[in-house]
């Protein structure tokens, strides 16, 4: 398991970051419709299994470069988070290998208020040392983070008592400040109001260097578009296309037969 | 092209490699002491007494027992008191890590399923949220011994090799049961059952010399009835622990401790996917 603070190298530009070969991944789900003991009994003995294999990434391969920013676009359970959780070390892959060549953020943004009883400080604390940083490095970066979440006094309370929107707030705010080799920013950037969005989105601009892999999941396809220079487009898995962020995402919105509407355009 | 800082390979039941996974866990020892703080505080979380309650707790654990033995029983034996306590303050030391180390996983599912990181650390900080729990235990029943006018003398020091096991006992139970969760979710109701039993099968209400030698041969199975009946001879009779009560505490603590770590350890990988 590295951690965050491990490494903190340069990385010459276009040089691999992650380097995804042949990956695949299933899971087991159970489709009973009703999970109760009796329809397990009814089963049992008779090599019924009520269990669905899921493939959730299907043979990716992929190479990320330092210094691009690469969106990651697909509908629900295309995948997206299963990917990033494999490049994150969370999830081991069920084939192929994946070649990581610098620190990940380890912390992905949902991982921040784990313990809903617990104060957003503690939750940011905890969830930094559990990713491998320091005591010494979170009290440097808290203040920015804090800061950056405009949560004021509230980041002392329970983050049971948070709205939806502080939450998202404070997810995004501890995978931004942090600034591992290769960040990954999942679904935390399309949340909180029109003054946060703008905020993290520039956030996300300033965060693009030449040494730094950017990986952005989102459904907010304009985002991507605007912040990205490279988009890949999951689906069931699979991976349908690369490239060019304007192409990738037309042929995405082709094929989900969704027109450019004004509820897709708003979600910045 | 330079080495692969690190590489993710298909998951193969087997330990990871020790050096790398220790030295990630003792960089994480922080989380470890930080988790036990803060839960602390959050259990007790707006009520009046605060952290007092952990000083609270065993007191007033205690007053029911005085109330037990003393007023309903009408008995003035001070010894069986001291030991009654002594024994169940122990006996909560490990009741607590089994009962907190048991969901210690499958609470922490948000964590695991955004965070890499050894999750032993989960477990471990069950144990020292118990032990933290035991620590004011400890005074009070300094306290007792004192008040009921017990005996001292230097064999008392063997209560530290004694807690050590019950320590190492607490720790192996709960990574077992915290890797026994996650596959077979009904051990955590199941528990609440074996650890009473293991009370009343355990000698906390009665004295380990009190029972009788067609019994006493079951309890060599019993891996906390020498641990519990070596504490309260050194904690509360003031002598030195029989030979054979340490062997066979140390024996089921050390015994438990590498089965559930290398059973935990073997398996970590896949908790992610089966939470």
């Amino acid at each position: 398991m590295i951690s965050l603070s491990d490494f903190k190298h340069e990385h010459p530009k276009a040089s691999i970051a992650v380097s995804i070969k042949e990956l695949g991944l299933t899971y087991k789900t159970s489709i009973e419709k009703k999970p109760t003991l009796k329809a397990r009994i009814k089963t049992l003995g008779r090599g019924k299994k009520h269990t669905r294999i899921v493939r959730a990434v299907d043979g990716i391969s992929l190479d990320i470069h330092y210094g691009s920013v690469l969106g990651v676009i697909g509908s629900n359970g295309a995948g997206k988070s299963t990917l990033m959780r494999v490049i994150s070390g969370i999830i081991p892959p069920t084939e192929g290998r994946v070649d990581v060549y610098g620190s990940v953020s380890t912390l992905l943004a949902l991982g921040v208020g784990f313990n809903p009883s617990m104060t957003g400080r503690e939750n940011v604390y905890l969830g930094g040392l559990a990713a491998g940083m320091t005591e010494a490095e979170i009290d440097e970066n808290f203040e920015a983070i804090a800061d950056f979440s405009e949560l004021g006094e509230s980041i002392d309370a329970p983050m049971r008592t948070y709205s939806s929107g502080m939450y998202a707030r404070l997810a995004f705010s501890v995978a931004a400040i942090v600034e591992p080799d290769i960040l990954i920013i999942d679904e935390a950037l399309s949340t909180g109001d029109a003054k946060f969005k703008e905020k993290s989105l520039n956030r996300v601009k300033e965060l693009r260097s030449a040494d730094r892999a950017l990986i952005l999941v989102s459904h907010a396809l304009a985002t991507i578009e605007d912040v990205c220079n490279e988009v890949i487009w999951l689906n069931k898995g699979k991976l349908m296309a690369r490239g060019n962020p304007a192409e990738v995402i037309a042929e995405y919105q082709k094929f989900m037969n969704v027109r450019k509407s004004a509820s897709s355009d708003e979600d910045v | 092209m330079s080495e692969p800082l690190v590489t993710y390979l298909p998951f193969k039941a087997g330990l990871p490699p020790m050096g790398t996974y220790l030295r990630s866990l003792l960089k994480r020892r922080a989380f470890i002491s930080e988790f036990a703080r803060s839960e602390l505080r959050n259990q007790n979380y707006g009520s009046v007494f605060g952290q007092l309650w952990l000083v609270l707790n065993p007191l007033l654990l205690s007053a029911v027992y005085f109330l037990l033995i003393y007023v309903i029983g009408g008995s003035s034996d001070s010894t069986r008191f001291a030991h009654l306590t002594a024994s169940l303050f122990l006996f909560y030391l490990v009741a607590n890590s089994l009962t907190g180390g048991v969901k210690a996983i499958t609470s922490g599912q948000r964590l695991i399923l955004n965070t890499s990181f050894p999750r032993i650390m989960l477990p471990l900080s069950a144990v020292v949220i118990a032990f933290l729990k035991f620590l004011p235990t400890l005074v009070v029943a300094f306290v007792i011994h004192a008040v009921v006018g017990l005996s001292y003398s230097w064999q008392m020091l063997w209560a530290i090799p004694i807690l050590t096991i019950a320590l190492l006992l607490a720790t192996g139970l709960a990574i077992l049961f915290s890797c026994i969760n996650v596959y077979f979710r009904d051990i955590s109701s199941i528990l609440p059952y074996l650890t009473r039993s293991l009370l009343y099968l355990s000698p906390i209400l009665y004295e380990a010399s009190s029972v009788s030698d067609s019994i006493k041969q079951f309890q060599i199975v019993n891996p906390i009835f020498y641990l519990l009946d070596s504490w309260s001879r050194v904690m509360v009779h003031a002598q030195a622990p029989e030979l054979f009560s340490l062997v066979h505490a140390f024996s089921f603590a050390f015994m438990i401790f590498v089965i559930g770590t290398y059973f935990f350890l073997s398996r970590e990988r896949d908790f992610a996917v089966r939470l």
